[in-house]
């Protein structure tokens, strides 16, 4: 897909880039539609869909009902007719009850067809512990992995507000099935945005710091722990690079690659529980394809696995923390 | 029992007065438990979800007295802490929880929408909408097998009629007989989406009934009527072993959740009617007309509890927070 380099960036919130996006692809083609639950009138609950009902009207900012399973399938369906609909999960913890649909429907038609027809519908909406603390056990999981393990999907979370946009962007010009995952956490920080028509690729990761001794590698949320610890670690003489995963389906992996061969080791950060996990997927291709450039055992840092805790003190201790990447990462050098 | 879609205004019991101050008690204690818990989440003390039953209180408490909970269990959704107070669950206890404190009815670590309590037969507090209805359904099949003459009350609002759960669900009950009571909180709108726009019929009743089991519209506003069909609906259930749906036709008085704000869906006149038909007052004016209390006597009632739950506030945050290792404690790893 082609990209193009934006004149001029603007600060915002991450869920107006995703705003912007939306609008902007609505405006461009009139097959776009929005549904999910308080989309419309109410202007969405984390404010992505905010004005768009006021704008295009209820034919294509449709408020739906809590039938997750089933307004999932109807986006299925409009899509196999050609339409583009963006399904929103008021938090990706709902899509559970849209599994069926998500893996059996969504993700097969265009392979069970035999490549005869296209389901183009992206299916968004934000997961993890945020952006507010204290969303418990059932609305505040990181499930990435559910969809990242099913073979049909495309499945891209940003790690900033520039990307959000141009991907969003590209998700709904896609003629793939797209899961679009926000993260929660960065839902309401701020960053530039590109302000004209741009694409970011759904299908490459990124390098957004170059370092010598040790590669951090995130995705989503988790990029923003991994820079942070860089800093952190670069006070005590350390030169750690970041590569952010952009897509966990397709996996991009050549970035990641390519820095390990500069630094020879690597700490994996995610928000998600660790076992089975997008990292265990990145771990096991750096052994089969970057096993000869490792000096150490490539390091984890994740989730705490148990149910997201309400009391505070739990519930920051079930994150990721920096000081533990900062640690991970100089156990590497050890 | 009927499958009209009128409400049915059935006759108020003729309760003894001691009785019906309790319950002017029990309804006011939910009132400011929800009053002192916002001002709490305000402070910073309260995270996450808040998810107030001012303005429900009649149907919780009417329905949870006319239970038996000795033999009786709940499933709740995550509106849960006016249903908390009823079972008899201390309010210390239950704002612990809500400050994530270790005396909390979930030891801190749930939260707001998920207060369980085995001893008081309370089942949760779910976030999931409709999440509880099938669990609901499981245990009164327990109870039926149990044999001891329990039943099951699941209660959930408008908004969960939409998911097919509730549809698998009330089928299962029906074909298998199982004694439970499906409560649907009809308080007009499913966040901030209104009845019409949200449910293809808006009369509840009409979307069970096509199950074969018992339907009952009823005024969830007034407790001498909410009580009366719970203790009618109980018996028959017990006896039948079948069960009911009920729609309770009620308002919530605050937002969805904390940060909504209803105004922007909803106009201040048209909560009028039903503000004018507020479940305290409506007691309270039926203890004053049968002269039970007086207007004064009530008032400070209500100070008193009001006061009462100020220390219940200030002992919750007395408690510690839970001890890191408890992360890890209640969950195979
Ligand atoms: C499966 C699922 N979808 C969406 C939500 C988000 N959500 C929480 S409450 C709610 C509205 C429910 O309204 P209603 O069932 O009428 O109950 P009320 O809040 O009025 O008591 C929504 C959409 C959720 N918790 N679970």
């Amino acid at each position: 897909m082609a990209t193009t380099t934006p004149t001029k960036t603007k600060k915002m919130a991450m869920h107006e880039a995703l705003n912007q996006a939306l609008r902007e692809e609505m405006l461009r083609d009139p097959q776009v539609l929005v549904l999910g639950e308080e989309v419309g009138l109410y202007n969405g609950v984390h404010y992505v869909t905010r004005g768009l009902y006021s704008e295009f009207g209820p034919e294509r900012v449709m408020d739906t009902p809590i039938s997750e399973e089933s307004f999932v399938g109807v986006g299925v369906g409009m899509a196999l007719m050609g339409y583009r609909p963006v399904v929103e999960m008021m938090r990706m913890d709902f899509s559970l009850r849209a599994m069926d649909q998500i893996y059996n429907h969504m993700a097969k038609i265009h392979y069970m067809s035999g490549g005869d027809l296209k389901v183009p519908m992206v299916l968004r909406g934000p997961e993890g512990p945020g952006p507010n603390p204290g969303l418990t056990a059932q609305h505040g999981q990181q499930l990435t992995l559910l969809f990242a393990h099913c073979p049909g999907l495309r499945v891209v979370t940003p790690s900033n507000q520039y990307d959000a946009k141009g991907m969003l962007k590209a998700a709904i010009r896609c003629d793939d099935p797209v899961v679009f995952l926000e993260p929660g956490p960065l839902n309401n920080k701020q960053g530039d945005v590109g302000e004209d028509d741009y694409l970011v690729p759904l299908d490459q990761a990124e390098i957004r710091r170059e370092g010598t001794d040790v590669t951090l590698i995130g995705y989503g949320a988790s990029v923003a722990l991994c820079l942070q610890a860089a800093r952190e670690l670069e006070r005590s003489g350390v030169s750690a690079a970041v590569v952010d995963m952009r897509s966990l389906r397709p996996l991009d992996m050549a970035p990641a690659y390519a820095s390990v061969e500069r630094t020879n080791r690597a700490v994996v950060v995610e928000y998600a529980w660790q076992s089975y996990g997008p990292g265990a997927e990145i771990v096991a291709r750096l052994m089969r394809d970057a096993f000869w450039n490792l000096e150490a055992p490539v390091l984890r840092v994740s989730g705490k696995e148990t149910p997201l805790p309400y009391a505070a003190n739990l519930e920051e201790l079930s994150k990721p923390q920096v000081e533990e990447i900062v640690s991970a990462a100089q156990q590497t050098l050890k | 029992m009927s499958t009209s879609s009128e409400p049915v205004i059935s006759d108020r019991v003729a309760e003894s007065p001691e009785k019906l101050r309790t319950l002017l008690r029990r309804m006011m204690t939910i009132r400011e438990f929800e009053h002192l818990g916002e001002r709490e989440f305000r402070n910073g003390l309260i995270r996450g979800y808040y998810h107030s039953y001012a303005g429900q209180e009649a149907v919780g408490v009417g329905f949870i007295e006319a239970m038996d909970l000795t033999r009786d269990y709940i499933v709740d959704h995550y509106r849960d802490h006016g249903h908390c107070l009823a079972v008899g669950l201390d309010a210390v206890n239950i704002y612990a929880e809500l400050f994530g404190r270790r005396a909390g009815v979930s030891k801190g670590k749930g939260g707001s929408m998920h207060m369980y309590n085995q001893e008081k037969h309370f089942l949760g507090g779910d976030g999931i909408v409709g999440g509880g209805i099938s669990v609901a359904t499981g245990v009164g099949l327990a109870l039926k097998r149990m044999g001891k003459g329990g039943l099951c009350v699941c209660f959930f609002g408008d908004g969960a009629l939409d998911t097919g759960t509730f549809h698998e669900s009330l089928n299962m009950a029906s074909l298998w007989d199982v004694p439970i009571v499906y409560i649907c909180i009809n308080n007009q709108f499913s966040m901030g989406t209104r009845l019409d726009r949200h449910s293809s019929l808006t009369q509840l009743v009409d979307r069970a009934a096509g199950y074969g089991m018992a339907t009952e519209q009823i005024d969830g506003q007034d407790i001498g009527v909410t009580l009366a069909a719970a203790e009618r609906i109980f018996a028959g259930v017990r006896e039948r072993q079948r069960p009911v749906f009920i729609e309770a036709l009620t308002y919530r008085y605050q937002g969805h959740g904390i940060h909504d704000k209803p105004h922007n869906y909803r106009t201040p006149e048209e909560e009028d009617p039903w503000i004018h038909r507020d479940p305290l007052l409506i007691l309270g004016q039926r203890l004053i007309e049968e002269k039970i209390m007086t207007g004064e006597q009530i008032e400070a009632m209500r100070q008193e509890v009001a006061a009462e739950l100020e220390a219940k506030v200030e002992a919750a945050k007395q408690s510690p927070a839970p001890e890191d290792r408890e992360l890890y404690e209640d969950v195979t790893l």
